[in-house]
């Protein structure tokens, strides 16, 4: 089969490269995934948008991106509802050091435009009565991060995306990628061959793979972020209440069940996506210090996804400087579904030619090669 | 209604003690679950689906289906069904997903 761009991966961000290729007048566009719709990282991400964070790359991805989220009903003519719920995020400190850091990260973001504040301790109560007082220090608040619905995004993307001419290809895993010629590739799957001028590898939790069957190291590895489930219960907690140095996150999603993930520090380097007791273990251990009263739900489910994690914890969007025609959107480092809006709109400008609503080089695979150092994002669960 | 005569099991009446449905009096026995003794005493309907809020009844009586959830003495979502009746129980038709408090 011949087509002008190949796809690899239709989570968020590849129905969102797909829908901006098409939306700027790409034809012939393909998009393959070895699943389903959301299969990967996607559809087992925490849910959660925001704009509070520590570089100011991914403040003005996170800001632009959320800008789009608010019209994206309306742009992506879609039917469903992405239960978009815009009531914050509330970022607890809990030591000195933290509150030092979180204020340079609202200097940082004001100066983007992003409606951040810190708020004192007896502030953050009356925003979630439930806290327990002793558990933190103070916090920070921006009321128009939230949450968004992965699924109902994703499918808003893939049915615009469908609308205008793109080809999605699902259950078809990648094989091998051949470079015939300067310029031309031919992508081989487990059933059909993709004859085309560009690829794009938005493979999530295997876009190193990808990288590799052309020859080019993505400084990129996937590691395994535990989430749990409770039952739903009416609603009691509007924003998502995280911390970095408690290791949580968690909020209260409109169907009213509580999400909820830690990070595992010891998680080894690879593509598990399983559960443990362990993650059940600490988890509630977390949530009954932080927040006591979610303690008396029941938890409903448990399971695991990839974080694509790069060296600064910022994304890779660029073509490759050794492999033309190859482009990629990975290392999200557990950020891509809300950075996706950005993540379609300047891989789209990059690959046709077209100057880019943001200065690009900071989101560089070339970043790496140079000496300088670069920002390293810590606001991380 | 309760069984009073079974083909193999001996059944004995036991003791009999009082709890609350929505404020009201009832009547249950020692060793009864709430849902049983809700059951017996005529309350067939003990939730409502969510979203349509279709009569939801005694179902699983194990535990797993979620149609028995009630609040009992406060507490919301309790499973009547596996939950042993005591003396003086507030049982409490909830609406909805239940409030925590």
């Amino acid at each position: 089969m011949t087509s002008s761009i190949v796809i690899i991966g239709a989570g968020i961000s590849g129905t969102s490269i797909a829908y901006n290729l098409a939306k700027r007048g790409a034809k012939d566009i393909v998009v393959l995934d070895s699943g389903y719709l959301t299969n990967g990282a996607t559809g087992r991400c925490g849910a959660g948008v925001r704009q509070q964070w520590g570089t100011e790359a991914n403040c003005v991805m996170a800001k632009k991106s959320i800008e789009f989220f608010e019209i994206a009903k309306e742009e992506l003519q879609y039917s469903g509802d992405i239960e978009f719920k815009q009531e914050g995020y509330l970022i607890l400190a809990t030591t000195k050091q933290e509150e030092l850091q979180f204020a340079k990260n609202v200097r940082l973001q004001h100066k983007i435009g992003i409606p951040s504040k810190v708020v004192t301790k007896e502030e953050a109560l009356q925003i979630v009565p439930h806290l327990n007082p002793n558990a933190f220090l103070s916090a920070t608040f921006c009321k128009t991060d939230g949450h968004l619905n992965p699924f109902k995004m994703t499918d808003a993307y893939y049915q615009a995306a469908k609308r205008l001419g793109v080809q999605f290809f699902f259950y078809e895993s990648v094989q091998s990628i051949d470079q015939v010629e300067l310029g031309k590739f031919v992508v081989h799957t487990n059933k059909n061959s993709y004859t085309c001028h560009q690829v794009v590898n938005a493979a999530g939790g295997y876009s190193k793979e990808i990288g590799d069957m052309v020859g080019i190291d993505i400084p990129v590895y996937s590691e395994n972020h535990e989430i749990l489930v409770t039952e739903p219960i009416e609603k009691m907690q509007g924003p998502m209440v995280m911390s970095f140095s408690k290791n949580i996150y968690c909020q209260q999603v409109p169907h009213g069940s509580f999400l909820m993930g830690r990070s595992n520090p010891l998680a080894p380097r690879d593509h598990d996506i399983s559960s443990s007791h362990q993650f059940l273990d600490e988890m509630a251990k977390t949530v009954c210090e932080i927040l006591p009263l979610v303690g008396e739900l029941r938890v409903i489910r448990q399971w695991g996804g990839s974080y694509n994690m790069s060296p600064d914890r910022q994304p890779i969007i660029c073509e490759s400087d050794i492999v033309k025609g190859f482009f990629m959107a990975c290392g999200f480092s557990g950020h891509g579904f809300m950075f996706a809006p950005m993540t379609g709109i300047l891989l789209s400008e990059i690959m046709l030619g077209h100057p880019t609503t943001l200065d690009v080089s900071i989101l560089d695979i070339k970043r790496f090669h140079l000496q300088t150092t670069t920002d390293v994002e810590h606001s991380v669960v | 209604m309760r069984i009073k005569e079974h083909p193999i099991l001996e059944l004995i009446d036991k003791e009999k003690i009082h709890f609350f449905y929505n404020g009201e009096v009832m009547y249950g026995q020692v060793g009864d679950s709430i849902a049983a003794a809700l059951h017996a005493s005529g309350i067939k309907v003990l939730s409502k689906s969510i979203h349509l809020e279709r009569p939801r009844g005694f179902y699983c009586a194990i535990g797993n289906c979620s149609s028995c959830h009630m609040t009992v003495d406060g507490i919301p979502n309790v499973k009547t069904c596996i939950t042993e009746l005591l003396p003086g129980m507030r049982v409490e038709f909830q609406s909805g997903k239940g409030v925590l408090r």
